[in-house]
């Protein structure tokens, strides 16, 4: 219930948010234009990540491989297909490849799964770079990349899809299934759920949007290179972002993905070094002394006696 | 030539055994994954480095240093956050289930603190380079001095471990912590020894490494996945099979290298790793434990 009557009262706020962002390429410079491309795009990746792992509790630090795969995939098909084509075939691609590693990996949980995730990452890694050098190629560069604009409008589009996806999830029979794995998996089969099956869906749901972010990203820098594509920083950036913003709330994306865009526009340019410290400690903080994150604290400033701000983290319980 | 091969085996095997004991004597004991353990031994090979190109000493030398340095972070990080969570089921269950992603932070500030303070230019220094024939085999006296202590030190902490008091006590924890805490065994000073104990046994395998290969501040992540894939081959908190296991990885390592080309070493690592995680989570030797 009172999740409801947070998304009705967010609604007018959120339309008014989207209608700005999709002007801003009618009026902002190319350095605003690429921020905006940034925090589009790591809201996406953020929000299609909490799918899974916020949703189940299956902590991934492995989400590169799908960006990597669509990235990929999207190379391979550009000269066959075009372009708007081969984006969606490399999110395909990476659902494609959730659906095919899905059962076995889902069986693995806790730690092992969270390592078992990043091994894969780096196994795919791995494989791409080693039959890139096979086949000679080192680098492949990209001619006639869309603009910056149609890049961030379709970036946005990605967000969006993926808070709409967040949103009926958490409504729906899935959801409430998955919410079930996250608190007793062995309740939750004991009760009819179809544990196996959900979870599966849920790995693929997650994986489609990042493969998606790969390709664009890929066009954004015009050249795939398998290390860049793969990069575990990617992975590891969607974790702090998710778990410093707050795994249960529907806000949580938001506030972790605007808080480390804004840090890294601070930061990154002049110290980059300076900047993952800054990541690694918040990310230390956040777990020790914040497990609810910042829209854990923004709800406590702003609805202090209000009982709604518990349900995210306890209704469930 | 296989002579000369099964060295090499016997000598990564060895570092590997090395570097998974000490991540295995804290996952055993805390249930602590620490991610960042590869990053402690490139700490070691950092106070190796500058010991012998500032100071002038030896790499035995900077073992001591290395070691004293690292328990003394690894009590610190006990004593100064751990113990505190560990003390309510609430907080320790919450530090246990996301140690990896915490340590992950501690990697990735370990790493960076080290790229500001030096740079990530690759450092190296010559030690006992000195070839010498023993019957097939050439070796240099660096990895002789490798192998022997890596070899030493995991029989130490076997033999601890076997026959000290504080040994069983050990044992006592990483079997079944509630209950050792029940019969009279001080778990609060057993964890706190034994993550120190971890952190040493990483810095020094650091500074072996550090005689032998250029070190670098992102060295410690090929080091940590290699220790975890041990790890998980013999089975978490399985101290003997986590050493067996070391060798078997150097050895498939080694030999998988020279049957196919080097460019191959991280799909053969991962590859197994991944493998093993799916097919047999417990372990090749161990049998199937509950983790939440």
């Amino acid at each position: 219930m009172a999740q409801m009557k947070r998304y009705s009262y967010d609604l007018p706020l959120a339309g008014l948010v989207l209608l700005f962002a999709l002007s801003l390429p009618l009026w902002a410079g190319d350095y605003m234009l690429g921020v905006g491309f940034t925090l589009a795009m790591w809201l996406a990746m953020v929000q299609s990540w909490s799918l899974l792992s916020a949703t189940t509790g299956y902590i991934s630090l492995g989400h590169a491989v799908f960006c990597g795969i669509g990235a990929y995939a999207m190379v391979l098909a550009l000269p066959v297909m075009g372009i708007a084509i081969s984006l969606i075939f490399g999110g395909a691609m990476a659902g494609l490849a959730a659906l095919l590693i899905g059962l076995p990996v889902m069986r693995v949980r806790g730690p092992y799964f969270v390592i078992l995730t990043f091994g894969l990452a780096e196994l795919a890694k791995a494989i791409v770079m080693q039959a890139e050098t096979s086949m000679g190629q080192f680098s492949r560069l990209i001619f006639n990349a869309p603009s910056l604009a149609v890049l961030y409008w379709v970036m946005l589009a990605l967000a969006v899809i993926a808070v709409a996806a967040a949103w009926l999830l958490s409504r729906s029979r899935l959801g409430a299934g998955l919410v079930a794995v996250r608190e007793n998996e062995e309740a939750a089969e004991a009760v009819g759920v179809p544990v196996a099956r959900l979870k599966t869906i849920a790995l693929v749901l997650s994986a489609v949007i990042p493969g998606m972010i790969g390709g664009l990203l890929t066009l954004r820098s015009s050249y795939f290179d398998a290390a860049q594509a793969f990069d575990p920083v990617l992975s590891f950036t969607t974790v702090t972002m998710a778990i410093v913003g707050g795994l249960r709330s529907p806000r949580g994306p938001f506030l972790g993905a605007i808080a480390f865009v804004l840090l890294s526009e601070v930061l990154w340019l002049r110290l980059p070094q300076l900047y993952m410290i800054a990541l690694g400690a918040l990310l230390i903080a956040f777990i020790l002394f914040a497990p609810r994150g910042l829209a854990g604290m923004v709800s406590r400033l702003f609805a202090s006696g209000d009982k709604s701000g518990k349900v995210a983290g306890h209704g469930t319980a | 030539m296989a002579a000369q091969l099964f060295f090499a085996a016997l000598c990564s095997g060895a570092l590997y055994a090395l570097v998974a004991l000490g991540l295995n004597l804290v996952y055993g004991t805390l249930r602590l994954l620490n991610i960042a353990h590869g990053d402690l031994a490139m700490i070691g090979a950092y106070v190796a480095f500058v010991a012998f190109s500032t100071f002038g000493l030896a790499p035995p030398v900077s073992m001591v240093l290395a070691a004293g340095l690292c328990a003394a972070m690894g009590w610190a990080l006990y004593a100064g956050i751990f113990r505190r969570l560990f003390a309510t089921p609430e907080t320790a269950q919450r530090l246990e289930a996301n140690s990896l992603i915490l340590f992950y932070g501690v990697s990735v500030i370990l790493q960076n603190v080290m790229a500001l303070g030096f740079t990530s230019t690759a450092r190296g220094y010559s030690y006992m380079g000195e070839v010498w024939r023993i019957g097939p085999v050439m070796a240099s006296g660096n990895r002789l001095l490798m192998l022997g202590t890596a070899l030493a030190i995991c029989l130490g902490v076997l033999l601890v471990l076997r026959f000290h008091a504080f040994g069983w006590s050990l044992r006592a924890v990483i079997e079944r912590r509630e209950a050792a805490g029940i019969v009279g065994v001080n778990v609060d000073r057993v964890q706190g020894i034994t993550i120190a104990l971890g952190f040493a046994i990483a810095g020094v395998a650091g500074v072996l490494v550090s005689m032998t290969e250029q070190i670098t501040p992102f060295m410690g992540f090929p080091l940590t996945i290699a220790a975890f894939v041990v790890i998980v081959l013999g089975g978490l908190g399985n101290i003997f099979a986590g050493i067996v296991a070391g060798f078997v990885l150097g050895f498939v390592e080694t030999f998988g290298i020279a049957l196919t080309s080097a460019t191959y070493r991280s799909i053969l690592i991962y590859g197994l790793f991944v493998t093993v995680l799916l097919l047999r989570p417990q372990g090749l030797f161990g049998k199937a434990i509950q983790v939440r």
